[in-house]
């Protein structure tokens, strides 16, 4: 049972899972480089961390980052959205091996 | 099933409550706070009200204070809110060049070294732990840390405040007035 997710996107992506969240009653936490300090998902989110730059090598892509973020904010499931690291399987590996749930396909 | 957490479902009473206190916290507590912190001589004020956590923080070149007000959310891990992210940028104060050492990563921050210890800019003062990895915080400046925002076994995300190092007081005027350095 997922009770708390780390949404790793920005936009309307991430504005879109935190609207799923909300209807299912799961708490979000929203993963935000410093470029997006102030967009709507970071400000609407329950909790929001901040986990690198502008450079999404260093945020959005960093799987370092993500999962720490996920670690220290208390969640239990990680969903990436689209793009960036939702189809990275070395990233899914590494979410599942730190005891949590990757949200997105199994192959 | 935890309790969905929707926007829709703050009561009347809830938005009433917030409107009150942000008018308090305004009007009342920023204005109040501002001038102990000018009386003062400190850097930094903070207090608690309820859920509410108020900073009020000298600027770096002006006499007025900048106002920092964020909701502290007490059943969440990690930082409460994204606070101000700079980056490890010196600032000078009225005599002192002052340096604020900021978080590499997100993580658990540890201390290296404690209030009162002299430093040299690049020194370690802590380090965030990266799922296992430590991260240096490093010092900004040379100087003294004066202050550590955050302790040991705190969740640290990127780029937020962690410690205060303030240079020496400047060097007196070439020419000026001191002290001879007799030989002995």
């Amino acid at each position: 049972m997922i009770s708390r997710v780390l949404i790793a996107n920005r936009g309307e992506i991430a504005l879109r899972i935190l609207r799923a969240c909300r209807t299912l009653g799961i708490e979000a936490v929203v993963a935000y480089s410093e470029a997006d300090r102030s967009s709507l998902p970071a400000l609407l989110a329950d909790e929001a961390i901040c986990i690198g730059p502008a450079d999404a090598r260093r945020s959005y892509l960093s799987a370092p980052a993500i999962i720490s973020a996920a670690l220290v904010t208390g969640c239990d499931a990680i969903h990436p959205g689209y793009g960036f690291l939702s189809e990275d399987d070395a990233f899914a590996d590494a979410v599942r091996a730190h005891g949590l749930t990757f949200i997105g396909p199994s192959a | 099933m935890p309790e969905p957490h929707r926007q829709s479902d703050r009561t009347a009473a809830a938005r009433q409550a917030d409107h009150a206190s942000l008018v308090h916290i305004s009007e009342g507590l920023v204005p109040a706070l501002v001038a102990r912190l000018q009386a003062s001589g400190l850097g930094e004020l903070e207090v608690r009200e309820g859920d509410w956590k108020v900073r009020v923080r000298r600027p770096a070149t002006t006499g007025s204070a900048v106002r920092r007000a964020e909701r502290a959310r007490p059943a969440v891990h990690g930082p409460a809110a994204p606070a101000a992210a700079r980056a490890a940028e010196p600032v000078r104060t009225s005599d002192r060049e002052r340096g604020v050492a900021t978080s590499p990563a997100v993580g658990v921050f540890r201390a290296i070294a404690a209030a009162g210890a002299r430093v040299r800019q690049g020194d370690r003062i802590g380090t965030v732990d990266l799922l296992g990895i430590p991260q240096d915080v490093v010092a900004p400046i040379d100087g003294t840390l004066v202050e550590l925002f955050i302790e040991t076994g705190d969740a640290v995300e990127y780029g937020e405040e962690i410690a205060a190092v303030e240079a020496p007081a400047p060097l007196p005027e070439p020419g000026a007035e001191g002290d001879e350095v007799t030989p002995a």
